[in-house]
């Protein structure tokens, strides 16, 4: 580089304009490219501030901001994932080392030191990793959105001030760059299971069914928290007493099937559960999930969904003012 | 809660407008402490934990298509509450406001990066806030670099931008962001001169195509692009008109007005609020950190 700055623009006199820049309104002037995006917001009479905007009341409306949002949540998710791969040293490295040392510790706790009874149900060591690992991998997607998703509106707040950022995409985004790390322990898993009992079997490919719900559920999740963090710092110390409970709360190091009749009905409540022991069915049984639970996990995964999004456009005129 | 479906129905957009509000007010909420701000989420529809501050009353405008409109007036007269609400960064209280067509907002020096990205990569998700598909984006990006003009910087990471090299790239995503209706708050005021002179030579090419709003204390610029004033005072607009009669009006009141706090002044029940909450604020500060 010659100079700080590129040197022929310091000596040219004239205001040329970029020829690209020509290029663009002369392609409106023909009226090729350009379709006019409407934004029209009608808005009602309020006190509270809280309903400035007349709200979607579609049942499918968060998933119709994220199509339409499509590219900019894929442009912040780019950079986002850029951000942990490159930046650090060793990205790659420790998406894969991480999810694998948390494995190696619990299952040797477990097995060897505790002796729970539970793993030696199992038989051998190797299926009580695997069957801990599935679980570990859907609580680390639930657990990093939880710990997040509180601070999400203060972690973009510059940007919600100063741009019109749609603040309702970043839940999207938030989602999934967590599904994207879990994708990639995902990965190590099937190396495992390859290793250890050969190729999967073919109901793994039942898989995305039940991520779909998984994503919904999380989705109305982060929403709901992020609202709330928004306003006040305390739910993100909230999280961090919730979500090592929630740890053994849900079956991770357990299966459901170990535990006892009343319990059992419990453990299938937390939506999360459901999640743990269908995609274990899915992916290390063989089974297919039993489609009444499905059914069951998708409507509630929905409901969720559709209640942390309501809560969150309630609170997201205000939101701005108060981050 | 009041309903104003009744007059939406009757009061429908005219095709020539741009930008049509009626009754637009903005409130502040002062919250005298940080609990109040969770008892207002909790019970806030049997009760209110806040008190009002108005920054904007009683809005009505209207800017039709390729009109460009100077907005003038002095600091805190909600000029800059005005834009943001017309470009939806924040949503107003009360009233009604219309916009029809893509915005493209350039507010005060270079706003909405991330400072630890570089600049192409601010581009990406600069363009992509105001609607543009990647494909077209990665197209305009030659463009976008030249109009910047910052040279090696643009894969340099913002952090390292001077005020000026910020504004400049943040004017150039804007310019390239196909827009209908461009809003540049005092974007040029860190401006070198070529820089400023590009920048003027693109907003009047654009006044031939689309509606452009300005906010500036530059009166010459307003002379030179504007075709109509807007004079916001004290939350309201004080007048509206033609470029010599606004401005005119308005050099005669500053001269009159003296350069004091008064228009800062707050009632009695918005200044206990405010002290309280910057009491509050002072003890707390260590624990929030």
């Amino acid at each position: 580089m010659s100079g700080r700055f590129n040197r022929r623009d310091q000596t040219k006199a004239s205001t040329r304009l970029p020829d690209g820049l020509d290029q663009i309104y002369d392609d409106r002037a023909e009226g090729g490219v350009a379709a006019t995006v409407t934004r029209n917001r009608p808005i009602g009479q309020s006190r509270a501030g809280g309903r400035a905007t007349p709200r979607d009341r579609r049942v499918l409306a968060p998933l119709s901001v994220g199509w339409r949002h499509r590219e900019l949540i894929l442009a912040v998710l780019r950079r986002e994932l850029a951000d942990r791969f490159s930046g650090s040293a060793f990205g790659w490295v420790w998406a894969v080392a991480g999810p694998l040392i948390t494995l190696a510790i619990y299952t040797t706790t477990f097995t060897k030191a505790m002796q729970l009874p539970v793993a030696s149900a199992h038989g051998n060591t190797s299926s009580y990793a695997l069957s801990t690992f599935v679980g570990l991998i859907v609580f680390g997607l639930f657990a990093e959105l939880c710990s997040r998703a509180p601070m999400l509106m203060h972690e973009h707040a510059w940007f919600l001030k100063t741009s019109i950022f749609p603040s309702e995409t970043l839940a999207w985004t938030a989602v999934l760059r967590a599904l994207s790390y879990a994708g990639i322990s995902f990965l190590v898993l099937l190396v495992f299971e390859l290793a250890l009992n050969g190729i999967p079997p073919l109901s793994i490919l039942l898989l995305p069914f039940i991520v779909v719900p998984l994503v919904l559920f999380l989705l109305g999740m982060v929403w709901f928290l992020a609202a709330i963090g928004a306003f006040t710092r305390d739910m993100s110390y909230l999280m961090i007493t919730f979500v090592p409970l929630m740890m053994f709360a849900t079956p991770v190091f357990y299966r459901v099937a170990d535990l006892p009749d009343p319990l059992r009905v419990l453990a299938y409540a937390n939506p999360l559960g459901t999640a743990i022991e269908m995609a274990r069915a899915a992916v290390l049984d063989g089974v297919s999930p039993p489609t009444l639970a499905y059914c069951g996990f998708l409507v509630v995964s929905l409901a969720v969904c559709r209640g942390g999004y309501a809560v969150f456009e309630r609170y997201k005129g205000i939101l701005v003012d108060v981050i | 809660m009041p309903s104003s479906s009744a007059t939406r129905a009757s009061w429908s957009m005219s095709s020539d407008a741009a930008i049509r509000c009626r009754g637009l007010g903005k409130a502040y909420q002062l919250y005298a402490r940080r609990t109040d701000q969770v008892k207002q989420m909790l019970f806030g529809s049997f009760h209110r934990f806040y008190l009002e501050y108005w920054v904007l009353r009683d809005i009505d405008l209207e800017i039709r298509r390729g009109e460009s409109v100077g907005v003038i007036g002095r600091n805190g007269a909600g000029k800059t509450t005005l834009l943001r609400l017309l470009c939806g960064i924040s949503q107003p209280t009360c009233g009604e406001l219309k916009v029809a067509g893509r915005v493209a907002p350039i507010l005060a020096l270079g706003a909405a990066f991330d400072w630890e990205m570089t600049g192409r990569q601010n581009v990406l998700i600069g363009s992509a806030v105001l609607g543009l598909r990647r494909s077209e984006i990665l197209r305009r990006m030659p463009s976008i670099a030249e109009f910047a003009a910052i040279g090696l910087f643009i894969d340099q990471p913002v952090r390292l931008y001077s005020a000026g090299m910020r504004s400049r790239l943040a004017f150039a995503i804007c310019a390239h962001a196909e827009a209908d209706i461009l809003i540049v708050d005092e974007a040029l005021a860190v401006g070198d001169a070529a820089f400023r002179r590009k920048s003027l030579a693109f907003m009047e090419s654009f006044r031939r195509r689309g509606t452009l709003i300005v906010v500036t204390h530059d009166m010459e610029q307003i002379r030179a692009l504007c075709d109509r004033v807007i004079w916001v005072d004290d939350g309201g607009i004080r007048a509206s008109g033609g470029v010599a009669e606004v401005l005119r009006l308005y050099d005669d009141a500053t001269e009159a007005e003296e350069d004091d706090g008064i228009r800062f002044r707050l009632d009695a029940e918005a200044r206990a609020a405010l002290s309280q909450a910057a009491a509050n604020r002072r003890h707390t500060k260590w624990r929030s950190g």
